[in-house]
C-alpha cells in the first residue's frame, strides 16, 4: 500500500532529498539570514547612540575633541570603492575571466586593510586629543559602534583574502562562482553599513 | 487566590483592588470554563470500540464560528479591562497631585533616609530634616515622593498603600499617595539590589495630623541640637 | 501497513554509515538526530543543576537559616547567585537547548523528508560553541566570589560594576556565556530557517507543513530577529564591567534603562522562542491521540505569525514601573492584550480538536493535556500583571513568581516531556514504559501544582521576589506553613523525576523494541526507520496531502500517512 514498496530496490547512500529548485540557493540564503541577525544587532548599536544622543542636549560634551569628519570621508570613499572593485570581481568571474577577478578582489581587500590603516591612524590621534573609552559615554560610543564596524571589516577582509588564495589554488571549479558571490555579499553588507554609521556618529 | 491581599490604607488602594477583584472575575469564569471543558471532553470523547473521530478540519467559517465569537468576546473583555485599569494608571501614575507634603526618598544598598524640606519648604537648604527608615507621613494629605537612589536601582514598596515604582540612580522619580488609615505599615524594596537586599526595610508611619506635627517639631529640634 | 513497517525496519540495518568511528558518530557528528540527542542530554544535565538550585532556595525559604542537608547553610549572597543562576539555566540552558535546539534538529528535517539539515557542519559547531558556553556558565561557581548574583535579567548598575555586588568574574563569565550561546543558537537558527526553506520533500507545500514543524521555525524566527539588540546591549555590558565605560553606569554619564528596553525587546520573544516549540509538540501530539484533525490548520499558523510580530512590540509590559515615561504604559497595555488574541484562537482550537475525537491517554496526551490544563493558569494569570494598574501591586511579587512559572514550567517540562515520549520511539528505537511514564506524570503534574498554586497567594499577600529570608518579613509570618508546603511539594516534584530517569535510560537500552509508526500517525517521520539511519529516509518521500487526515469519513483505517499515493495511484503499485 505504500509508496515505500517502490523504494526497495535503493540501497546504501539515500537519494538527495534536496529540493533541486532551491539547491543553488542554500549558502545564499543561510549568508542573507545572517545578514539579517547582522542587522538586528547593528540596530541595537544604533538604536543605544540615539538614545543617549536625544538624552544629552550638549553632544558631543564640552571637552571632547570633534571627530575628523573629512578626512573620514574620504575613507568613506575609499570603501564604497573597495565594494566596486568587489562587484567587478563578480563580474569578471561570471564573464569567464578568473585571472581578473583575481587581481580585483585582491584590490577590494587592499582598500580594505587601506580603510582600516586610515581609521587607526585617527584612533590614535583621537586619543592623542583625550577621547577614549572611559573619558565619557560619547568616547565610549564612538569606539564601540565604529571598532565594532572596523572589525567587520576586518573579517570581510579575511575572508575575501581567503577566498583569493583559494581560487589562486585552483580550489573552485571556472563554472562555480559561489565563493566569490558569497564575499562579495557580505562585503556589500559591511561596506553598505558604513555610510550610515558615519552619518549617525560623525554628522548628527 | 486574593484573599490573602493586605490591608488597604490608600485612596487609590481600592481601586487597584477593584481593578483585581474584576480581572480575578473574569479569568475565574474562563478558567472554571475551559478547565471543565477540557475534563469533560476527555471523558465524553474517551476511545470507544467502534465509535471514529469526527473528521472536522476548521477551515471554514462555519466551523469556526464558535472560536471566533469567543474569541470576540475575550477581545472585548480584554478592551474592558484596559480601560477601566487606564483611568486607575492614571491616578496612580501620571496625574500627580501637587501634594501637601513633599518628602524625599533617598535609597542606597541597604537602607531607606527621608528627607523632609523643613520649615523653608525647599530642598538641599540647612533645616532639611533627614530621618532614617520610618516614613511618617499625616493622614489624608496627599504626599509627594521624590524617588532617588544613591547607586543601583532600587524599588520602592508600600504593599498596603498598593504603591511601587522603581527607582534609577541618576534621577528623580515622582510618586504620591493619600493615606487613609493611620499605624504602622511595610516598606520593602522590590528590586534584587544587592547583598543586602533582603534587610532593606523600612516602615510607613501614618499619623494624626496632630501627631505628625508634633514628631515633626521634636525631631527638628533633635537634628537642631 | 504491516509490509510497510517492515521495509522501514530491514532498511535501517543495512544503511552505509554503520561502521563510523565512535567519535565522529557520538561525538563530532553531523547528523542532525545525534546533534539532537546531545542537545538533549546535555539540557537534561543542565536541569538537574537548576533542580538542585530550585532545593536550596526552597529550603531557605521554608526552613530559614538552617543548614540544607548535602550544601549547609544558604548565606544571602549565596542565595542571590542562586536566584540568578537558577533563572539562567532553566530558561537559557534547560528550555533553549531541550526545546529549540533538540526538539528542531529531531523533529524539522524527519517532518520535511529531508536527510539531514543543510549545512550540517555548521549545526556541529552550534553544540560545541553551546558546549562552550555550558563550561562558561559553570565554571562561574568556581571562580573568586563566585557566580553572578545580578538576577537572571543582570539589570545594571548592579550588574555593570564590581563595586556593588564584589564579584567580577562570575558576571563577565555569566555575559560571556550567554553571549556564546546566543553565537550557538543563531548558527542553530540559520539552520533550521534554511532548512524548512530548502529541504522540504517534493509536494511538501507550506499549507502541507506539519504544525510542530512551523511552530519550531516560528521560534527560530522570534530568536533570530530579537537577540541582535540584546548582543549588542550585552558588549555594553561587557565593557562596563572590563573596560570602565559607563554605558549604564548614571555617575558616568550612563543609562541603566537602556539595558531593560535592550533585555525586553529580546526577552519577550524569547518567551516565545521556549514556549511555541512546546505548543509544537502538543499540536502534533493531540490529533494522533484524539484521531482527529487538528481544529483550524490555517488559522493557527497565522495566528502564530500574528503572535511573532507583535512580540516585538510589546517589550515594555516588563518596564511598567521601571522609570519610563507612565503615558508608555497605556500603548504597551494595549500591545500585550492584543497578543492574547492569537493565542487564545490557538488554545481555543487545540480545545476544539478534543471535541468528537477518539481520544486515548496515553503518556505523550497526558502530558500535552497537561501542558494545556496548567499553561491556561499561566495564560489568565498573565491578564494581572499585563494590565498596567494590577501591575503596580503584583510587580516583583511571587505572583510573578508563579505566573511565569505556569508558563515556563509547562512550555518546558510539559512541552518537553510530551515531546520526548512522543518521539522516544523515533529517536531510541525502543518503547518507553508506559507505567513508568504515567506515574511521573501524574506525579510531576498533581506536585507542581501544589508548589506554584500556592505561591499565588502568597505572592498577592506580599512577599517579593528574591528575598533570602523571609522570617524578615513581619508580614510574611502568615505563610510560614504554606511555604513550608511548597517546600516540600517541590522536594517531591523533584524527587518525582527520578521516575523519568528510570524509564528513559531502562527504555533506551532494555525498552521492547519500536516500530516504524507506533502512534500510527501521518507525518513524514513515522515514515522513517526507527531510528532512522544516517539519512533518515531509504528514498526521497513525496507528499501528496496535509498532514492531519485521521479519520477520513470513506476509509477504513482511520488515518493517511502524508506520503501514501492517493489511492487510484495506490492500486497500481500495490
Amino acid at each position: 500500500m505504500g509508496n515505500e514498496t517502490a523504494a526497495t530496490a535503493t540501497t546504501g547512500r539515500p537519494a538527495a532529498v534536496i529540493s533541486p529548485q532551491f539547491t543553488r540557493g542554500i549558502e545564499k540564503l543561510g549568508m542573507a539570514l545572517f545578514i539579517a541577525a547582522e542587522t538586528m544587532f547593528f540596530a541595537g548599536l544604533i538604536s543605544a547612540y540615539l538614545v543617549f544622543r536625544a538624552g544629552n542636549p550638549d553632544w558631543p560634551p564640552a571637552g571632547q575633541p570633534r571627530l575628523p569628519v573629512a578626512s573620514t570621508a574620504f575613507n568613506t570613499l575609499i570603501l564604497l570603492l573597495s565594494a566596486f572593485f568587489c562587484h567587478r570581481a563578480v563580474g569578471t568571474r561570471r564573464n569567464g575571466h578568473p585571472k581578473s577577478s583575481a587581481y580585483w578582489l585582491g584590490l577590494t581587500g587592499v582598500f580594505g586593510l587601506f580603510f582600516l590603516v586610515l581609521q587607526g591612524r585617527e584612533w590614535i590621534r583621537l586619543v592623542q586629543f583625550g577621547l577614549t573609552l572611559t573619558s565619557s559615554v560619547y568616547g565610549a560610543l564612538f569606539y564601540l559602534i565604529v571598532g565594532i564596524h572596523g572589525l567587520h571589516v576586518l573579517a570581510g577582509v579575511a575572508v575575501l583574502f581567503f577566498v583569493l588564495k583559494r581560487s589562486a589554488n585552483g580550489r573552485y571549479p571556472a563554472d562555480s562562482h559561489l565563493a566569490v558571490e558569497l564575499a562579495r555579499t557580505y562585503w556589500t553588507f559591511v561596506v553598505g553599513l558604513w555610510p550610515v554609521l558615519y552619518v549617525l556618529v560623525y554628522l548628527l | 487566590m486574593l484573599k490573602n491581599l493586605p490591608q488597604s490604607v490608600s485612596t487609590f488602594s481600592g481601586d487597584i483592588d477593584g481593578i483585581l477583584y474584576f480581572i480575578y472575575a473574569i479569568v475565574g469564569f474562563f478558567f472554571v470554563a475551559t478547565e471543565g471543558y477540557i475534563v469533560y471532553s476527555l471523558v465524553r470523547y474517551r476511545r470507544k470500540d467502534g465509535v471514529k473521530a469526527r473528521y472536522e478540519t476548521g477551515e471554514t467559517w462555519r466551523e469556526m464560528r464558535w472560536i471566533i465569537g469567543i474569541v470576540i468576546v475575550v477581545t472585548v473583555l480584554d478592551f474592558v479591562i484596559d480601560s477601566k485599569g487606564a483611568g486607575v494608571w492614571a491616578k496612580v501614575k501620571e496625574n500627580f497631585p501637587e501634594g501637601d507634603v513633599r518628602i524625599k526618598v533617598v535609597a542606597q544598598q541597604f537602607s531607606w533616609t527621608f528627607v523632609y524640606p523643613g520649615a523653608d519648604g525647599q530642598f538641599d537648604t540647612r533645616d532639611d530634616l533627614t530621618v532614617p527608615r520610618v516614613l511618617h507621613v499625616p493622614i489624608h494629605s496627599k504626599i509627594r515622593l521624590i524617588l532617588t537612589s544613591k547607586d543601583v536601582i532600587h524599588s520602592f514598596f508600600l504593599p498596603e498603600v498598593r504603591l511601587k515604582q522603581d527607582i534609577l540612580p541618576g534621577r528623580q522619580i515622582n510618586a504620591w499617595f493619600e493615606a487613609t488609615r493611620t499605624g504602622t505599615f511595610n516598606l520593602f524594596c522590590s528590586e534584587l539590589c544587592g547583598l543586602g537586599h533582603t534587610k532593606m526595610l523600612g516602615s510607613l508611619e501614618v499619623q494624626e495630623p496632630a501627631d505628625y506635627e508634633r514628631w515633626l517639631a521634636e525631631t527638628t529640634k533633635e537634628q537642631l541640637e | 501497513m504491516e509490509g510497510n513497517r517492515h521495509q522501514a525496519r530491514g532498511n535501517s540495518a543495512h544503511h552505509s554509515h554503520g561502521d563510523e568511528k565512535f567519535i565522529w558518530k557520538y561525538v563530532f557528528s553531523t547528523d542532525h538526530k545525534m546533534i539532537a540527542k546531545q542537545y538533549l542530554f546535555t539540557g537534561l544535565f543542565m536541569a538537574l543543576v537548576g533542580a538542585f538550585t530550585a532545593y536550596l532556595m526552597r529550603w531557605q525559604l521554608a526552613y530559614p537559616n538552617t543548614a540544607a542537608p548535602g550544601w549547609g547553610v544558604v548565606t544571602a549572597d549565596k542565595f542571590n547567585m542562586l536566584v540568578t543562576m537558577h533563572g539562567t539555566i532553566m530558561v537559557f540552558f534547560v528550555g533553549m537547548p531541550v526545546l529549540v535546539a533538540a526538539l528542531s534538529n529531531f523533529v524539522i528535517p524527519l517532518q520535511i523528508g529531508a536527510r539531514d539539515m543543510v549545512f550540517p557542519r555548521l549545526n556541529m559547531l552550534s553544540y560545541w560553541v553551546f558546549v562552550a558556553s555550558v563550561v562558561c556558565l559553570l565554571a562561574s561557581f568556581f571562580v573568586p566570589a563566585g557566580a553572578s548574583a545580578c538576577g537572571w535579567t543582570g539589570y545594571p548598575p548592579l550588574s555593570a560594576s564590581q563595586e556593588y555586588t564584589g564579584i567580577f568574574w562570575g558576571v563577565v563569565l555569566w555575559i560571556l556565556a550567554l553571549a556564546l550561546e546566543f553565537a550557538s543558537f543563531t548558527m542553530g537558527g540559520i539552520n533550521y530557517l534554511a532548512t524548512f526553506m530548502c529541504a522540504r520533500a517534493k509536494g511538501l507545500t507550506y499549507s502541507r507543513v506539519p504544525l510542530a514543524t512551523w511552530f519550531l521555525v516560528g521560534a527560530s524566527l522570534a530568536f533570530f530577529f530579537s537577540v541582535g539588540p540584546l548582543i549588542a546591549g550585552a558588549i555594553m555590558l561587557l565593557l562596563d564591567n572590563v573596560a570602565g565605560t559607563g554605558f549604564y553606569l548614571p555617575q558616568k554619564g550612563g543609562e541603566p534603562l537602556l539595558w531593560q528596553h535592550l533585555f525586553w525587546f529580546f526577552g519577550h520573544p524569547e518567551v516565545y522562542v521556549v514556549f511555541l516549540p512546546g505548543l509544537a509538540a502538543v499540536l502534533e501530539i493531540i490529533p494522533v491521540f484524539s484521531r482527529k484533525p487538528i481544529f483550524g490548520y490555517r488559522t493557527m499558523v497565522w495566528s502564530m505569525a500574528v503572535a511573532l510580530a507583535l512580540s516585538y512590540v510589546v517589550w515594555a509590559h516588563h518596564m511598567f514601573i521601571s522609570g519610563m515615561d507612565p503615558r508608555l504604559a497605556m500603548p504597551f497595555s494595549i500591545t500585550t492584550i492584543l497578543i492574547s488574541v492569537p493565542f487564545a484562537i490557538i488554545i481555543f482550537c487545540m480545545l476544539a480538536s478534543l471535541r468528537g475525537g477518539s481520544i486515548r491517554l496515553a503518556t505523550p496526551m497526558l502530558w500535552a493535556v497537561g501542558f494545556l490544563v496548567t499553561f491556561l493558569i499561566g495564560g489568565l494569570t498573565g491578564i494581572f500583571l499585563g494590565s498596567a494598574a494590577s501591575n503596580i501591586y503584583f510587580h516583583g511579587t511571587y505572583f510573578v513568581v508563579a505566573h511565569f512559572h505556569y508558563t515556563f514550567f509547562p512550555a518546558v517540562f510539559f512541552g518537553g516531556f510530551a515531546a520526548i515520549h512522543f518521539w522516544f520511539p523515533k529517536m531510541f528505537g525502543r518503547m518507553y514504559s508506559e507505567r513508568l511514564g504515567k506515574i511521573h506524570f501524574w506525579l510531576t503534574f498533581v506536585f507542581f501544582n501544589c508548589t506554584f498554586w500556592p505561591i499565588f497567594q502568597i505572592g498577592s499577600g506580599g512577599m517579593i521576589r528574591r528575598i533570602a529570608d523571609p522570617s524578615q518579613y513581619r508580614i510574611l509570618d502568615q505563610f510560614k506553613t504554606l511555604n513550608v508546603f511548597v517546600t516540600i511539594s517541590a522536594f517531591i516534584l523533584i524527587a518525582g523525576q527520578i521516575v523519568f530517569v528510570i524509564n528513559f535510560f531502562w527504555s533506551i537500552f532494555r525498552g521492547p523494541a519500536a516500530e516504524a509508526n507506533p502512534f500510527r500517525a501521518n507525518t513524514l517521520e513515522w515514515s522513517a526507520a526507527s531510528p532512522p539511519p544516517h539519512g533518515n529516509f531509504t528514498a526521497a518521500p513525496v507528499v501528496y496531502r496535509g498532514p492531519y487526515e485521521y479519520s477520513l469519513p470513506d476509509r477504513a483505517e482511520d488515518f493517511v500517512p502524508q506520503n501514501e499515493p492517493p489511492l487510484a495511484q495506490a492500486e497500481g503499485t500495490a
